[in-house]
């Protein structure tokens, strides 16, 4: 059985139904109870589910995320609602020097299962305090899990796998994808962390993204293909572990590489995916890989400046071009 | 400035068997020559990084556990050497940890700072990282409806000044955890002494109100006071189901660290501090009551000391880490 749903009721149905398979999942954060999440991710949640389970907190991310971390070390399996993940700096000691390092740090002695999730970088002209993609920053930390999946399918199934992991997983959302459409199953099913996806097959050149992105690049792809440049993409669906095997598979086949990232150029994914295909796959390119990426400012309101420092179809075509011409 | 918690000496000493009484005394020297030595095993170049010592606060913690009992969630700062050894780890393991060995409390990973037991959640580096984690663990206790569970979340007096302290005592008081927050106000954070981080003294006095608990001050030298106040707020933790926000007066008889020759500290106030060793005022107690002959004390020490040099040979003859477990762990299973 199929069933036609968006991002949001996706993410509803993985937090409903890992609440009903084990009891100590529980909801937190900003608003996610009475005001049914800011983005109504949580919608009917508290109805369901009570107040023991599903918890309004007061604007303190750095405690309730250290609560949160807490709670995952004596045996609950908390899920945290960043409004913004722009909020989550203000908690980023709980997550960086808790979450992250506690189960090496302790000898294997206390694990952090413990979901971090909200929506992650830009959304329609809210500047730069609400803008930010983190990816890059907690990417550097080794003992974190970070999964920005693109669509409702993988988010669903990424999320009830994230709740079920026994380490603290970052889940990067986009505002902008909240409303997405998709037809899923009715019946459960997980997606594995840590397995990036070819999304559309084609042979020139590989497009490697993540998360929204990934949408705007299927289009640039749509847009090539109506000059004869047959490109694969491949959507990352988990930033951290790294499937560059998938990508190293498709380099393979197309010899060239474009890595196209919300977030910004500076040791970004991006750069980081870049050097990893240096490192795998050298000898298989055929041209010098280049990327898109968000260029070097804090995040504009105007909606011509916020257009123009994003990753668009445009900037990814014309990347693109020059690839195929090089080499 | 203080209204210290109220408490008699003799009900205190009424409340507690003598075998116990000497259990502590035990502990409180077990924790004394494990900083000692630990401390001359760091000069000789055995054990490196940040060494914090506990030696001074010790009454605190031993009366609080014994209070409490180990069957609770512990949280303290990187001064975290007695919490681990007095909730069970053993001498060798935390030794060994020091000496950074695959024999270690955390496999040598953690080193002085991050020690850990079944109920302890870490030796926390971070000034006041430790506190939202402890809420959590009331969090935990409360969910699953754990009524005798307590959260005890020690930090120092400089932890104070940090968010984290804030936030976390109102989500607490605000969702009625069962968490103890024990200040144990050494008088200096690092160099800085008290009056020149906090705004207001006495501390859980002042703040508690702020967030509608209740705030008591304990003299953190004398362990009968600590442990009679700690029981009668461990009570009303348990039947109020409510938070409590304790400051126990102290003072380091070491520097902040090692490395710290505390310049900052005159000798003569270091000297009037230490006229307060809380070790002698449990011992000189047990002495006035006839539970404890000085002959038997230095049987005692003795015994303790050598327990300590054990562990300290084996942490020596552990095997270092193998390298090739450097990249296990990360993840948990």
């Amino acid at each position: 059985m199929k069933q036609i749903v968006e991002m949001r009721e996706a993410l509803r149905q993985a937090l409903d139904e890992e609440m009903t398979r084990d009891e100590r999942v529980f909801i937190l954060g900003e608003e996610v109870a009475e005001y049914n999440g800011a983005y109504k991710v949580t919608k009917g949640l508290l109805d369901k589910w009570g107040p023991r389970r599903v918890i309004d907190t007061p604007i303190a991310e750095l405690g309730f995320a250290g609560l949160a971390i807490g709670a995952a070390m004596t045996g609950l399996r908390p899920v945290v609602e960043f409004m913004s993940w722009n909020f989550s700096f203000v908690g980023a000691d709980q997550i960086i020097s808790n979450a992250a390092k506690m189960h090496y740090m302790s000898g294997g002695r206390f694990s952090v299962p413990v979901v971090f999730r909200g929506p992650n970088g830009a959304a329609a002209q809210v500047s730069s305090q609400h803008s930010h993609c983190v990816e890059a920053l907690y990417g550097n930390l080794p003992g974190l899990l970070v999964v920005a999946p693109s669509n409702p399918y993988d988010a669903k199934g990424l999320l009830k796998a994230a709740i079920r992991s026994n380490n603290p997983v970052l889940f990067l959302e986009s505002e902008l994808s909240y409303g997405d459409k998709a037809e899923i199953p009715t019946d459960e099913y997980l997606v594995p962390i840590g397995k990036a996806k070819v999304v559309r097959e084609g042979r020139h050149l590989t497009i490697v993204s993540h998360s929204r992105m990934v949408l705007v690049c299927l289009k640039a792809a749509e847009e090539l293909a109506k000059e004869g440049i047959l490109v694969e993409v491949i959507d990352l669906r988990t930033i951290r572990p790294l499937d560059i095997a998938t990508v190293a598979y498709s380099i393979a086949k197309t010899h060239r590489a474009l890595l196209v990232e919300e977030g910004h150029f500076f040791a970004g994914i991006a750069a980081e995916v870049g050097f990893e295909i240096n490192e795998h796959c050298f000898d298989q390119l055929d041209a010098p890989l280049r990327r898109v990426c968000q260029r070097e400012t804090p995040m504009p309101y105007s909606r011509v400046l916020e257009a123009e420092t994003l990753p668009n179809v445009g900037r990814i075509v014309h990347a693109a071009k020059k690839l195929i011409k090089e080499g | 400035m203080y209204h210290f918690f109220p408490t008699q000496k003799e009900e205190a000493l009424a409340s507690i068997t003598s075998e116990e009484l000497i259990d502590d005394l035990k502990r409180m020297l077990l924790i004394r020559h494990f900083e000692t030595r630990s401390e001359a095993a760091y000069q000789a170049g055995k054990i490196g990084g940040f060494f914090h010592s506990y030696i001074g606060q010790e009454a605190i913690q031993v009366a609080a556990v014994r209070a409490f009992g180990v069957n609770n969630w512990y949280t303290t700062s990187y001064r975290c050497h007695a919490l681990a050894l007095l909730l069970g780890a053993t001498p060798n393991e935390l030794m060994a940890e020091l000496y950074g060995k695959a024999t270690g409390n955390a496999k040598g990973r953690g080193g002085s700072m991050h020690f850990y037991t079944p109920e302890l959640l870490g030796g926390f580096g971070i000034v006041g990282g430790q506190v939202p984690i402890a809420t959590g663990a009331a969090f935990t206790c409360k969910y699953l409806g754990q009524k005798e569970k307590v959260s005890l979340c020690f930090m120092g007096e400089g932890a104070v000044a940090q968010g984290a302290f804030h936030e976390s005592l109102n989500l607490a008081a605000l969702w009625d955890l069962p968490c103890l927050y024990v200040i144990e106000n050494n008088q200096w954070g690092m160099g800085t002494a008290v009056n020149r981080a906090i705004s207001v003294q006495a501390i859980a006095e002042k703040k508690a109100p702020g967030f509608n608990l209740k705030g008591y001050t304990l003299d953190g030298m004398d362990y009968f006071h600590c442990l009679q106040a700690f029981k009668a707020i461990k009570a009303e933790i348990i039947n109020e189901g409510r938070p409590v926000l304790v400051e126990a007066i102290t003072e380091r008889f070491k520097g902040h660290s090692i490395s710290d020759p505390a310049l900052y500290r005159s000798k003569e106030s270091l000297t009037a501090c230490m006229q307060r060793d809380p070790l002698q005022i449990l011992k000189s107690t047990l002495l006035e009551k006839g539970l404890l002959t000085e002959e038997q004390f230095v049987a005692l020490d003795k015994e303790i000391k050598e327990r300590v040099l054990v562990a300290m040979k084996y942490a020596d003859e552990s095997p270092w880490p193998d390298p090739v477990t450097l990249e296990e762990d990360v993840f948990a299973p």
